[in-house]
């Protein structure tokens, strides 16, 4: 399998002399094409400066971070920019749309600013609506969506511009069960028909438990991983809640 | 302890007062650099005349209360868009358990704080400005500046601080009607707040649009065909459907652009356009009424701006080649009471024991009234308009004559030979070519004038446009008859003109100008009642540049004062958008799109948000003034000067206003 991500041995620190926050302290993994990756840990564990770090949003203290053969750490600004552009696709807690802007118009923006030719757009922004069953709602603007629908236009936003990979974190944050179970079914089908590599972090048993391996972490590190292969989704979401009961976190959902 | 808060605030708010507190400055110094103009030497040099500089003094108390309500007005504006955006901050003091009076007093000590050091910044760079003024006054009044002395004028401090410190109690009082009104979980939620998009049916908006575009080129027009020569009502007419149709402009434009731009996809979807129009269609949708206001603001500084320093031109124009004399004089014939002493200046001088010295040269003519009129003579040339402006300007009604011997004997003053004229031939000396082109159209295709059906011949081509003698006004129409002229002659004036030596010219510039003003005080009633008016071309170019400055001045005042208004207004509305639209920013930048790209939306949105109502307040004065005037007639000076003040302000405001959205937009993380 292709690899697609390799974090090796990286460190972050916050603060300064006296004071310093190991937020990450020595992690290393891999992730290859069409996987779906979870991320699992409580509150503080540093997941959010992991993922900040991989999609270039904040920088490493140590270590190497390379996506799709580049390493990312040495990348100039403006590089940075076009990389995080062009290879990326971003899913966040609070979904992140602009409220001026219509769902087509959010999703476009995408594009536009990777200099799409105009006749190309259109046809792109359809598809992806159709993926994500979200054609009928294209014209609404983010006021009149409910929260899964504004989370199911950010993914579309995410996708439409076919990143190499894409980070989620706590895309389900924000919503109630139902929903969160629709916005997992869509990211279910995206890396099972479309092969879409997908980094997601949670700190929720059942949104984990559509990740097809999951890595723990705890006060900045690599505490366990488990791998679900075969088992059903609710196979392994046991066995997602015996690490995290070990982990000492709380349970979070039950099925 | 609160004024320790307070000024704790100031400093951490700093970036949010910035915009404010240059406003404030800039307003104390333009307030107090006018009003000092009083005791500015250059002032003072030119004008020993008391009357002038009443006139002054009462124009520049006018106008400054006027212009205090106008910054009373701004300032509360501005302040109230200050505790908008601290709502928040004085909730969770309020939560901490602070009562609203405590906070009351916190604010109040902000204000003067900042009102304090505005003050004093305003005023000091005011005394610096002013004398910059004063050279600008001193080249108006065209007085040397070598006895330039620097001034500051404690009447125009005391009265800055005054007007403003009243201005500033009643921001106080302002502010403390505003925070009994709030309550605790709006501004605890004032942050939240979902900026709310008016939805509008595209069709309704292309719909005000085309009406606005409707009104406008109805107001136009009516303006164009009528000028300001018609009736109040009528202009008012005009002026309202002209307002009506901004006001639709603006609530209008932003929908209509949006739908349109929609319609080209290659502009639509290109960089992060769809960003920047939505961004643009919002603030416009909020701020159309301001954005009018703005608008007819600045419509009104670029008229009365070009207007001023139009003026200036003219006068200088008038001035340069007009008057060939050291002075004039006239008496007024008095041709209903028969038994009037005398009718002759001649005899009058002598009666007051006035005598001409050796070394002043000087003629005495009489000026007469013909039995027709410049409309008759002209009626075929002249549109309905310039007819009108005829009559208004009193450059109408019966045609002024002088004989030829008197012509030849008062241009032998100025060294010119004596012209020769038949019995049937007249000379037209005018300057009307400068009003309207009828008279030059009358002389090239006509050279026969008819009066009481005698045919004249015109000798000149075209009219000799130097006057006959000193006036104070600009236009004047004369024909030079034959001496044996044989129509009906009414006798008007009888007048005098003199050239003073050079050795001797002080000496009688004093003289004559003592004469003149005792005249004008009717001093000699007892020796002769005949009313005679004379001015000297000092006296004349006095008053003149005087009254120059007078408009250039109060032009300035004004103009100077709604720029920084209307620009203050658009940098607040831009700050204050752009930290409501901080959230906005930061999803871009997480969704990938490069600073760069953001600094240029940025730039974009404030150039528009700038541009707009300056764009249209720049086709409603070339409108305006054209209706008064023809626009090429105007002076290149003029459209230099008022268009680089207004460009030069304006400018710096926006530039403050782009760093200020891009420092806030940039810098947050
Ligand atoms: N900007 C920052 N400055 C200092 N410390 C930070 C910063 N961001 C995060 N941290 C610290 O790093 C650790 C990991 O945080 P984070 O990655 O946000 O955790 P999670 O997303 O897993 O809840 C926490 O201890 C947090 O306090
Ligand atoms: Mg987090």
């Amino acid at each position: 399998m292709q690899n697609i991500l390799s974090v090796e041995k990286i460190e972050k620190y916050y603060g300064n002399k006296g004071n310093i926050t190991k937020a990450i302290d020595n992690i290393s993994f891999r992730v290859s094409k069409g996987e779906f990756l979870g991320i699992m840990g409580p509150s503080g564990s540093g997941k959010t400066t992991l993922l900040n770090c991989i999609s270039t949003i904040d920088n490493v203290t140590t270590g190497k971070i390379i996506i799709n053969n580049k390493d990312i750490t040495v990348l100039k600004a403006k590089a940075l920019e076009e990389f995080r552009r062009d290879e990326l696709g971003f899913i966040f807690q609070d979904f992140n749309l602009l409220d001026t802007l219509s769902a087509y118009e959010n999703i476009a923006l995408a594009l536009t600013i990777q200099k799409r030719d105009v006749k190309e757009i259109d046809h792109l922004i359809k598809n992806v609506a159709k993926k994500l069953e979200i054609t009928e709602i294209l014209n609404k603007f983010p006021f009149q969506l409910s929260g899964g629908q504004k989370q199911r236009v950010a993914c579309a936003r995410a996708l439409v511009t076919d990143p190499s990979l894409i980070l989620a974190d706590e895309p389900t944050g924000a919503l109630d069960s139902k929903s969160a179970r629709l916005l997992l079914d869509s990211f279910e089908k995206l890396n099972k028909e479309y092969q879409s590599t997908i980094l997601m972090v949670t700190h929720d048993s059942f949104t984990a438990s559509y990740a097809n391996r999951i890595l723990f972490i705890k006060d900045g590190r690599i505490f366990n991983e488990i791998i679900r292969g075969n088992d059903t989704r609710k196979e392994f979401f046991n066995k997602i809640i015996e690490v995290v009961t070990l982990l000492g976190g709380d349970v979070g959902n039950v099925l | 302890m609160y004024s320790k808060i307070a000024i704790n605030n100031v400093k951490m708010s700093f970036r949010d007062y910035a915009i404010y507190f240059l406003t404030l400055t800039l307003a104390v110094c333009i307030f107090y650099s006018f009003n000092s103009i009083e005791s500015q030497n250059a002032i003072l040099e030119l004008n020993k005349n008391a009357t002038f500089m009443l006139t002054l003094n009462k124009l520049i108390a006018g106008t400054s209360i006027f212009v205090s309500f106008v910054l009373g007005g701004l300032i509360i504006y501005a302040n109230k868009f200050l505790i908008k955006k601290r709502k928040k901050e004085l909730g969770i003091y309020m939560t901490l358990g602070m009562s609203k009076g405590k906070i009351s007093i916190i604010l109040l000590f902000e204000t003067f704080l900042i009102g304090t050091v505005s003050l004093v910044a305003g005023i000091l760079l005011g005394i610096i400005g002013s004398q910059g003024l004063s050279i600008l006054v001193a080249n108006i009044l065209s007085v040397d500046m070598d006895k330039y002395k620097f001034v500051i004028s404690s009447s125009a401090v005391i009265k800055s601080i005054l007007y403003f410190g009243i201005i500033f109690l009643l921001v106080m009082i302002f502010n403390q009607f505003t925070i009994s009104k709030y309550k605790l979980i709006d501004m605890l939620n004032a942050a939240k707040k979902n900026e709310e998009v008016k939805l509008k049916n595209a069709f309704v908006s292309v719909l005000l649009f085309m009406l606005s575009m409707v009104l406008l080129t109805i107001a136009y027009t009516r303006i164009l065909k009528t000028g300001l020569n018609a009736d109040n009502t009528e202009l008012l007419v005009t002026i309202t459907i002209g307002f009506i149709g901004t006001l639709l402009f603006f609530f209008s434009l932003s929908n209509f652009f949006v739908h349109i731009v929609q319609k080209s996809k290659r502009i639509y979807l290109k960089d992060i356009n769809i960003f920047i129009i939505r961004q643009i269609n919002n603030k416009i949708n909020t701020n159309f009424l301001s954005m009018t206001l703005i608008c007819l603001m600045l419509f009104v500084t670029i008229t009365l701006l070009f207007a001023a320093f139009d003026l200036k031109g003219t006068i200088d124009r008038n001035s340069a080649g007009n008057r060939d004399y050291d002075a004039s004089a006239f008496l007024i014939v008095d041709n209903k009471n028969e038994n009037t002493m005398v009718n002759d200046i001649e005899e009058y001088l002598n009666a007051i024991n006035f005598k001409f010295s050796t070394n002043e040269k000087h003629a005495f003519y009489s000026e007469y009234k013909l039995n027709i009129t410049i409309e008759d003579l002209l009626s075929k040339y002249l549109s309905m308009q310039e007819q009108i402006h005829l009559e208004q300007n009193y450059l109408g009604g019966k045609i002024s004559a002088i004989t030829i011997s008197d012509y030849n004997s008062i241009i032998k003053l100025n060294g010119y030979d004596p012209i020769e004229l038949k019995k049937n031939e007249v000379l037209v000396v005018s300057n009307y070519s400068r009003v309207n082109s009828a008279l030059p159209d009358y002389m090239k295709n006509e050279n026969i004038i008819n009066i009481e059906n005698k045919a004249y011949t015109i000798k000149n081509q075209a009219p000799i446009e130097e006057n006959i003698k000193v006036t104070g006004g600009n236009e004047f129409f004369y024909l030079v008859i034959p001496d044996n002229f044989s129509g009906d002659l009414q006798l008007e004036f009888t007048s005098f003109n003199v050239i003073y030596d050079d050795n001797n010219y002080e000496n009688s510039e004093e003289k004559f100008s003592n004469l003149f003003n005792n005249l004008f005080e009717d001093k000699y009633r007892d020796i002769n009642p005949a009313l005679v008016i004379g001015s000297t071309k000092n006296q004349i170019q006095d008053k003149d540049n005087g009254f120059a400055a007078l408009i250039v001045f109060l032009g300035l005042f004004l103009g100077l004062i709604f720029i920084i208004s209307s620009a203050a207004i658009m940098a607040l509305q831009q700050l204050s958008d752009a930290s409501d639209s901080l959230e906005r920013y930061k999803s871009l930048k997480k969704i990938g799109v490069t600073e760069k790209l953001i600094n240029k939306a940025i730039l974009r949105q404030s150039l528009i948000y700038f541009l707009l109502p300056l764009g249209l307040a720049v086709i409603h004065s070339i409108v305006g003034i054209s209706a008064v005037n023809n626009i090429f007639t105007f002076h290149y000076q003029s459209i230099i000067v008022s268009s680089s003040l207004l460009l030069i302000i304006y400018g710096a405001y926006f530039y403050a206003t782009y760093a200020g959205v891009k420092n806030i937009i940039n810098n947050s993380n």
